[in-house]
């Protein structure tokens, strides 16, 4: 069988699913929704509206790829038309949001399944299974580092730049540290954080936040998120137990860096490059998990509630820099 | 003419290195060592050929410009008090100054009735790499600053720094300081609050291996700090001391001890990254010298630049205690 999908929203995101499923041997995308129209997926077809796309595509996936406040409408349609569902991240800004699209995935009983990328991504997935297989003993610290430029869209609106849109690092970045901190060390009992979001005169143009998190496990740990960073992007890792330690850097593990010279002898640029395998893209593996978990019948491996609770992190860490105050996070 | 110097206990590890920098210094006079343990004091003298004394009266006796005190952290404050009524010029403390806010500003007082200049070990200030993010901050390079976000891990220290009836605490009264003074070097500010999570997850003692501070300053800069303990023992390097402060146009990342090799030793079977920087000890003591033969040293730190590191990792043990953010 080759499942039918639906593509709502073919901006940054959605443009790379897209080129994902292109590749998928048992997908294929059979109509995508956007504002836009053609401009937006000249591939076509394009629809603007979601009742025509359903009638005329049929799709058996909706694969949710819009800005963040368009999230919930589309899931709660996809789930009464009892499609599966892939939803990117962040899930929601509000938990209230979050709440209706578990309430609305569940109550439907259709497969769903959120975008938490980090945990297909092979560097982050290796060190998951070597804490799992006890590399590290106990752990006891962890820290991680997500690290850009502050985004851009080119010739359209810039969402991210909207606060109430995109919710700044916390939201746009660390979310996903925040979801495989928690998939690998357990759930999280406290935030505190500080960060430039909403605070900031330079809100729109430069983010940094720096959040401290308490595990049930008793383990700590700490996450930098930063659209301050005019270098590129960078990530690092690192699991500190009391039998070991684990460290990344997205700066050390770079294969290719190519130097080159620019036309009339200014200062070249170098540009480190990490190819891997198209199959062994995260975002065509996490897809695929999608796919094979459709096939196999089972709950697809990240689920709306994961994605729930990874927001919850990122909320209470917002209401910390709001607020000056602790958020402690009870067991629901 | 030179300026005579002795060294109250060979307690910490530090005094090695300071020890062998006087000893070596062409302005010293390296008088004597005195140590409750005279096998411990008496190797540290051989090592850097000097006289041990068996009391600290005795070495005091001598006529000294300079004190240098190493003892436990919790005796900083008796060693102090006697230098400064011995009338020397000026004492060298290692870092932290004291363990409680009373004791620091009892050494503080003791030093002033005396006309006595107080130091505090704060070597990390001497770093020329240090030196040299502080010029570009203070130049504007990356514009205002907003955020800065620290280390300072090592390994477990072992000995009397695990006996918080000695030290005071664990990691985080050990390494909280060394960080907390180079910010306020970096910003000119004081900090107003701190956030502390404590935990002792590596050794599962009574006491804390690991502690991430937020400190929060005056002038709304935040900064976060990891004070942990968590090199393991196959790790290359005793520790770290990094930076990364970031600016309205830009970001520095410093790290203290970058300039290393990497050595791969199969004669003992580990692998080591031996450092190559400058002795940021080096600078200290030098300047120390000067201090001690009464000249004006604007960078070494003082006893109340020593008291308001102290005051941050105290306020974080009363937050770890807390579940809150508190005063400083």
């Amino acid at each position: 069988m080759t499942y039918r999908v639906a593509l709502i929203g073919a901006g940054n995101m959605g443009g790379g699913h897209a080129r994902q499923w292109s590749i998928m041997p048992d997908a294929e995308i059979v109509g995508v929704l956007d504002t836009r129209g053609e401009e937006a997926y000249p591939a076509g077809p394009t629809f603007t509206d979601w009742d025509t796309l359903l009638a005329q595509t049929k799709p058996d996936i909706i694969d949710i790829c819009t800005p963040t406040p368009a999230h919930r409408q589309y899931v709660e349609k996809a789930a009464a038309a009892g499609k599966a569902i892939f939803v990117e991240k962040p899930l929601s800004r509000t938990m209230e949001d979050c709440d209706a699209i578990v309430a609305a995935v569940e109550k439907a009983g259709v497969p769903a399944m959120s975008g938490h990328v980090l945990r297909y991504f092979p560097e982050y997935a290796s060190t998951k299974a070597l804490v799992d297989a006890g590399g590290v003993g106990t752990p006891a610290t962890v820290r991680t580092a997500r690290m850009a430029s502050f985004p851009q869209i080119t010739g359209r609106t810039n969402w991210y730049a909207d606060p109430a849109q995109s919710g700044g690092v916390i939201l746009d970045m660390i979310l996903h540290d925040f979801d495989w901190l928690r998939w690998t060390f357990g759930p999280v009992t406290r935030v505190y954080a500080r960060g430039l979001f909403g605070l900031s005169e330079y809100e729109g143009q430069l983010d940094y936040a720096l959040v401290t998190l308490r595990f049930a496990s008793g383990a700590m740990g700490h996450v930098t998120g930063s659209w301050a960073h005019p270098g590129g992007f960078r990530t690092t890792l690192e699991v500190a137990g009391d039998k070991g330690l684990i460290d990344h850097d997205s700066n050390r593990s770079a294969p290719i860096t190519a130097s080159l010279r620019t036309t009339g002898g200014g200062p070249g640029v170098a540009f480190p490059e990490s190819p891997m395998n198209p199959t062994d893209d995260p975002y065509y593996k996490e897809l695929h998990a999608f796919i094979q978990a459709l096939k196999a019948g089972v709950t697809p491996p990240v689920t709306v509630y994961d994605a729930r609770e990874a927001t919850r992190i990122a909320l209470a860490a917002l209401e910390s820099i709001a607020t000056g105050k602790v958020v402690t996070l009870n067991d629901n | 003419m030179t300026t005579r110097i002795g060294i109250l206990s060979a307690a910490h590890m530090h005094v090695n290195s300071y020890a062998a920098e006087l000893a070596r210094h062409s302005g010293v006079t390296l008088v004597g060592v005195t140590d409750p343990d005279p096998a411990r004091g008496k190797q540290l003298a051989d090592a850097v050929g000097t006289a041990f004394f068996a009391t600290e009266a005795e070495l005091l006796e001598t006529g000294l410009d300079g004190i240098v005190v190493t003892s436990e952290n919790i005796h900083h404050r008796a060693l102090v008090e006697l230098a400064a009524a011995a009338g020397v010029t000026a004492i060298l403390c290692e870092k932290p100054l004291a363990t409680t806010v009373e004791d620091a500003k009892a050494m503080i007082a003791a030093c002033e009735a005396k006309g006595v200049r107080l130091a505090t070990a704060f070597p990390c200030r001497y770093s020329p790499a240090f030196v040299r993010i502080q010029e570009q901050v203070e130049s504007g390079a990356i514009g205002t600053v907003l955020a800065i976000r620290g280390t300072n891990r090592g390994r477990n220290p072992g000995g009397w720094f695990v006996d918080p009836a000695l030290s005071g605490g664990g990691a985080v009264i050990d390494h909280t300081v060394h960080v907390a003074d180079l910010n306020r070097v970096l910003l000119g500010t004081e900090a107003t609050e701190v956030y502390a999570e404590t935990g002792n997850g590596f050794n599962h003692q009574e006491w804390e291996d690991s502690g991430f501070l937020t400190i929060n300053y005056a002038n709304g800069v935040f900064a976060t700090l990891d004070t942990s303990w968590s090199r393991p023992k196959t790790f290359p390097t005793w520790g770290d001391v990094t930076l990364q402060v970031v600016g309205t146009k830009g970001v520095l990342d410093l790290d203290l001890f970058a300039q290393s090799l990497a050595h791969y030793d199969d004669t003992s079977g580990s692998v080591g990254w031996p450092g190559w920087g400058s002795n940021i000890d080096a600078g200290l003591i030098a300047d120390f010298v000067k201090l001690a033969a009464g000249e004006d040293v604007p960078r070494i730190a003082t006893g109340v630049d020593g008291l308001r590191a102290l005051e941050v990792a105290l306020a974080a043990y009363r937050s770890a205690e807390a579940g809150e953010p508190v005063g400083v």
